[in-house]
């Protein structure tokens, strides 16, 4: 690929309006509250589309589109099965309580309902997680840029992360948030072009099932049997596993995407940031996956393309960035590596302002100093995100020299949240659930997490101590470890519960359903209720679903 | 509190302008399609920002 200097006009241009935002950002900051969770005061549209954004990393439209090309349509379930039904329920049914507790970050909502244990055990977990994430990630951009470009690893890695550094250390959680929306429009307005260019190509959806086979672009008509699909999976482990666990883990517990709703300006604003954001999640699958599968039809159509390869191999991490390449002149060129560019820091932006509220409010004020004035944690705040940036780039070398350590890594981050989902789920439909009973869950769940997969193999991973059983993929592996992580939890949950001494009813207000009165939206419109959207986006999803199955 | 609708209509009206700029005046080439895409994705680009901006000033 090669550009042009237009392209990198557009490039500075970009990264001077993301400096500018945070700088006029700046002056709102007064208070640690300001900073770490913007003084709760951002507009709807605005925190739904950063919900969205924070989770839209580089890797995720890199991998996506890798994905629609290995796996073809099936991908989408990442989107109609997976994420969209878990930001439905966020919204409805958890946001009462992480909104309505005052809690301000999701270990905090876990000290508030259970004990303090418990909470330190996820603040930790999850400060450990965000930094490897944003670091990985990373590694994966300046690796990209390096094969693609031929710019210097360093570099880049240096150059984005400080630009990240910079703004969020100026304006904070709300000039993060307020880029992540500028570059969820980048990310839209820079690849739906090519999204269109490369499938008009193919010949359009009914010329591209025409030349793949029918798995690759039918995502349930395969399902029966894990050997069906070239994913590996069966539908009890895709619906189970990916929609229920792995899903309503990542987004009902993990306080990245959960921060942007609770930066919301009311309750009803919080409730419906995820409902909002799940209009445009689900629309994704078009603009990363339907490229990845367009390129397949592609190579075997003769017109010049042909699939990246790295040995003797397919790279299809570089399908998306070859497209590019081959159908943007300079000009939309340099505006899609820039969107590229954009994806990388919304996503690392976002691990970062997440790590900053709870090393700041979750261990710093809790673990190491008490009641010091407001003024000292905004300083504590900003220096967290010096640290926070330092670590995730001292991350992404280490991840350049040992790779196999990040594999395993990611797999183990995979499903962190999968048990947190049984101990947020009995916490707040269950208030005879215990703190106690919270913590020894959720230790077992990630153990037996662990446990499984060092005693199960898919495509060479896993396996460290024996080989009990072969999944047929990773995917199918992962899906399962998470059921297995998610019921361990569960059960455990419940039985310690059952002995151990519950906490009084007046204790539990505003955070079990039973004794929470739930918000009551009367008097407005029906699409500002958070029901009457919900049921609009289940019917385009079952439609969705049944026009691709 | 800044209306962020501002900085992304100027962001979006500058990258407009310049792929209808490069669009008009010297279309680029690219290997798998003969349209001129700088010139449509410029349209919408240009459309989107003028909209972003035409919405923050309408309101204050």
């Amino acid at each position: 690929m090669k550009l042009a200097p237009v392209d990198y006009l557009i490039l500075a241009i970009y990264f001077g309006f993301v400096l500018g935002i945070g700088w006029r950002l700046k002056r709102s900051v007064a208070s640690s509250g300001d900073f770490l969770t913007s003084g709760r005061s951002v507009p709807v549209w605005i925190t739904s589309l950063a919900f969205l954004a924070a989770n839209l990393g580089a890797q995720e439209v890199i991998g996506m589109s890798a994905s629609g090309a290995k796996y073809g349509i099936m991908t989408a379930h990442f989107y109609w099965i997976g994420a969209v039904p878990a930001m439905l329920f966020v919204g409805i049914f958890m946001m009462p309580f992480y909104y309505g507790s005052r809690a301000r970050s999701v270990p905090e909502f876990l000290k508030l309902r259970f004990d303090e244990k418990t909470r330190g055990l996820n603040a930790i977990t999850f400060a450990v997680m965000t930094v490897f994430s944003s670091g990985v990630s990373m590694y994966a951009l300046g690796l990209l840029l390096q094969l693609v470009l031929g710019w210097s690893f360093t570099a880049s890695v240096l150059l984005s992360a400080a630009i990240v550094l910079v703004y969020t250390f100026l304006g904070g959680l709300t000039s993060a948030i307020y880029n992540e929306v500028l570059q969820f429009f980048l990310i839209v307005l820079g690849f739906t072009p090519l999204a269109i260019l490369a499938v008009t190509k193919a010949g359009g959806w009914s010329g591209m099932q025409s030349r793949l086979p029918e798995v690759m672009t039918h995502s349930w008509r395969n399902l029966s049997s894990a050997s069906q699909n070239p994913m590996g999976v069966d539908a009890f482990g895709l619906v189970a596993g990916l929609g229920f666990t792995l899903s309503f883990g990542y987004w009902c517990t993990n306080f990245l995407v959960v921060q942007r709703a609770m930066a919301a300006d009311s309750m009803s604003a919080a409730r419906r940031t995820p409902l909002i954001a799940a209009f445009p999640k689900m629309a994704m699958p078009f603009i990363v996956i339907l490229p990845g599968i367009a390129a397949l039809v592609l190579a075997k159509m003769n017109v010049g393309y042909v699939l990246p390869m790295k040995g003797d191999t397919y790279d299809y991490d570089q399908v998306f960035t070859t497209l590019m390449a081959q159908f943007y002149p300079s000009g939309m060129l340099g505006v899609g590596l820039t969107a590229l560019m954009a994806s990388f820091m919304s996503g690392m932006a976002g691990n970062v302002t997440a790590f900053n509220t709870v090393w700041t409010y979750d261990i710093y004020q809790s673990y190491i100093k008490k009641n010091a004035p407001d003024a000292h944690y905004l300083k504590v705040g900003r220096m967290t995100t010096i640290v926070g940036t330092g670590l995730s780039i001292a991350t992404a070398y280490v991840a350049q020299h040992y790779n196999n350590i990040m594999d395993i890594l990611q797999l183990v981050f995979g499903f962190v949240n999968a048990p947190l989902l049984a101990t947020f789920l009995l916490g707040m439909f269950w208030r005879r659930t215990t703190g106690h009973g919270a913590f020894t869950g959720l230790a077992t769940g990630t153990s037996v997490a662990a446990l499984t997969l060092s005693l199960t193999v898919a495509e060479h991973k896993g396996g460290w101590i024996a080989e009990l059983h072969h999944f047929p993929s990773t995917m199918a592996q992962n899906f399962y470890i998470a059921l297995l992580a998610f019921v361990s939890c569960f059960v455990v949950t419940v039985v310690v519960s059952l002995f151990t001494k519950p906490r009084p009813p007046e204790e539990l207000q505003g955070l079990v359903y039973s004794l929470t009165k739930f918000p009551q939206e009367t008097g407005v419109s029906w699409y500002r209720k958070p029901a009457p959207v919900a049921v609009l986006v289940i019917a385009m999803l079952l439609a969705l679903n049944l026009w691709f199955r | 509190m800044l209306d962020l609708r501002t900085p992304t209509g100027w962001f979006f009206s500058i990258l407009g302008v310049i792929l209808l700029g490069l669009g008009f005046f010297s279309p680029g080439h690219a290997s798998l399609t003969t349209l001129n895409v700088d010139l449509y994705s410029g349209i919408p680009i240009l459309v989107f920002g003028g909209v972003m901006l035409f919405l923050a000033r309408s309101r204050s």
